[in-house]
């Protein structure tokens, strides 16, 4: 199915989206080298363009190049996802004006469905875009535009490699097309994994134009229909819709790195009841329920002992009632607690979601209706308290006692977007 | 308390919805849909609104004084007369985007605070126009 030309794809993502979230809150930060830490300020998972021109590399662990940064005067900052979820819904809404469809498909990535106007040329409607989302966030937008999902991903890496491009680049109008399919590696290709990559470079396959080209039944032997998918997509054939409403989610994870690792039993509970408590609200706020709770912890990826344990418990009818899944979880995490192990993270997973309207129905004698229906008011009692005055105004006492297991956040910006108290300060 | 957020939201309680009318209608009951909210009012972009708190009293010839919540929209164009907050020498600055001999500069609306030029800098950008200052009196 060639598609009719008058529909095209873009995929629109945000450029170093973390840091350009700080620089735009915090002057400060402007035109400064910044750089992101992962979670528990491990490793250096975001760059300014400034930090990016110092050569420093992302995934560096920050022990490593602490005194380097400090020397060139980075600013380091850990990853601050209050407001990397705000900037990212407020650039989501403002492109839903500027498409006829949108998939969210990461914090910082879209992809856009737009009609092509008479002159072909979508050029016009680009720039527009990109100039109202720095003047409305700040933020700078690339957009890669082609005829399908797999094309506009690779117009996204060309508007970002090629200097004259201005951050828009599409992959359908351009005379030279071989030439520029030939600048994309195979392994940089949406939808070529690793193996995959290394069996297509083993058959002298490089790049997306030996792709595009090659021998269609030695794909389909190989890869199947998936790879015969790619294939008709980088042709620029549309094969793969726009997910305008994604599926509801399948399952709620909330997990954490220990900022310093965990051996107690005591402190893996209490840690697995603060990620529970969390994981139940955010289902109430979805209208889901759970009827497959599971927990799990592992060591460190990089020590010798590589542990990791995980338990679950079915239940005959679901729930997003706080206390009862409490009490799964605490006697779930003694099951998967093991004192010889230093445990680096830990979990919890939600799953078996459903939506909690179809499930009025089909409560029968687990608790009556009286119990279930004050469970339910108190939990939204609960929850409602939390979003009007500070989050866990309310909890459980579990989580009350001193935490030694907290993530390391010693560099965290303000909520400047989400928190009156943090809101930023205009000096005079 | 997630600000923006609540934009969008409306939390609303409807008060005589649940009640059994047994005798005369309530003539209270035609007028428990809406509440009002801020939000709605004040805000007609929320995706490019921002709050910010001033410090000071550069701005006090304006109305605003210390301590102000000041409501921003990016998505405004600057226009001479708007009250914008710049950023100079990487700090947000609260003034008057004003016009002199066809030319622009930031005056302080305080005479003990000097106007800005834009000539003698080379980083300043307009980061977005105030469209509302909150006041307590409290």
């Amino acid at each position: 199915m060639k598609i009719s030309s008058n529909v095209a794809i873009a995929l629109i993502d945000a450029n170093n989206f973390y840091a350009s979230c700080e620089q735009n809150i915090n002057p400060n930060l402007r035109n400064k080298p910044v750089v992101i830490l992962s979670n528990n300020d491990g490793c250096i998972i975001a760059r300014s363009p400034e930090a990016r021109a110092l050569k420093i590399k992302m995934g560096t662990p920050y022990f490593k190049i602490k005194e380097q940064l400090n020397k060139l005067d980075v600013a380091v900052l850990s990853s601050n996802y209050s407001l990397y979820g705000d900037m990212s819904r407020r650039l989501m809404n403002l492109l839903k004006n500027y498409c006829e469809e949108i998939e969210i498909y990461s914090i910082d990535e879209a992809f856009v469905s737009i009609s092509r106007p008479n002159d072909k040329n979508l050029y016009p409607w680009a720039r527009n875009i990109r100039s109202l989302i720095y003047q409305n966030l700040g933020i700078t937008i690339t957009v890669g535009i082609g005829e399908n999902k797999v094309r506009a991903k690779i117009a996204n890496k060309l508007a970002k490699n090629i200097d004259y491009s201005a951050g828009i680049f599409d992959l359908a109008r351009t005379r030279n097309e071989n030439n520029y399919l030939k600048r994309i590696s195979v392994d940089k290709i949406w939808g070529v994994g690793k193996q995959t990559s290394n069996w297509l470079q083993s058959k002298g396959i490089k790049n997306a134009k030996e792709l595009r080209d090659m021998e269609e039944n030695e794909i389909i032997k190989k890869l199947g229909i998936v790879g015969k998918r790619l294939q008709l997509e980088l042709k620029g054939y549309k094969c793969l819709p726009i997910e305008k409403n994604k599926k509801s989610k399948k399952e709620i994870q909330v997990s954490r790195s220990f900022g310093t690792p965990v051996t107690k039993l005591e402190d893996l509970t209490q840690a697995l009841a603060a990620h529970a408590i969390k994981a139940s609200e955010k289902m109430r706020s979805q209208n889901l329920q759970s009827s497959n709770i599971r927990v799990f912890a592992r060591t460190s990826k990089y020590s010798s002992q590589n542990y990791q344990r995980s338990a679950h418990r079915k239940l005959t009818n679901a729930t997003d009632d706080t206390n009862s899944i409490l009490k799964i979880v605490v006697e779930l995490s003694k099951e998967i607690y093991n004192p010889e192990h230093k445990f680096s993270k830990a979990g919890v997973l939600m799953q078996d979601l459903t939506n909690s309207e179809y499930l009025q129905q089909s409560v029968i004698n687990y608790k009556s209706q009286k119990d279930l229906k004050k469970s339910a008011i108190l939990m939204r009692t609960i929850d409602l308290l939390n979003k009007r005055f500070n989050n866990n105004a309310i909890t459980w006492a579990i989580t009350k006692t001193p935490k030694s297991w907290t993530m390391n956040k010693n560099f965290l910006s303000r909520s400047s977007t989400t928190d009156i108290e943090r809101i930023p300060t205009i000096v005079k | 308390m997630d600000s923006f957020g609540s934009a969008t939201r409306k939390f609303r309680i409807p008060l005589l919805n649940d009640s059994v009318s047994a005798g005369f209608p309530s003539p209270a009951d035609d007028y428990t849909e809406e509440n009002i909210d801020l939000n709605e009012h004040l805000i007609s972009n929320p995706f490019s609104t921002f709050f910010l708190r001033v410090k000071g009293d550069s701005m006090i010839n304006a109305g605003i004084k210390d301590k102000d919540l000041i409501i921003v929209d990016k998505s405004l164009i600057a226009k001479p007369g708007d009250i914008v907050i710049a950023m100079i020498d990487g700090e947000f600055t609260i003034k008057r985007l004003s016009i002199k001999n066809d030319e622009l500069y930031l005056k302080a609306e305080n005479h003990n605070y000097p106007d800005f030029s834009f000539k003698n800098h080379i980083d300043v950008q307009i980061w977005g126009v105030v469209i509302y200052s909150i006041h307590s009196y409290l």
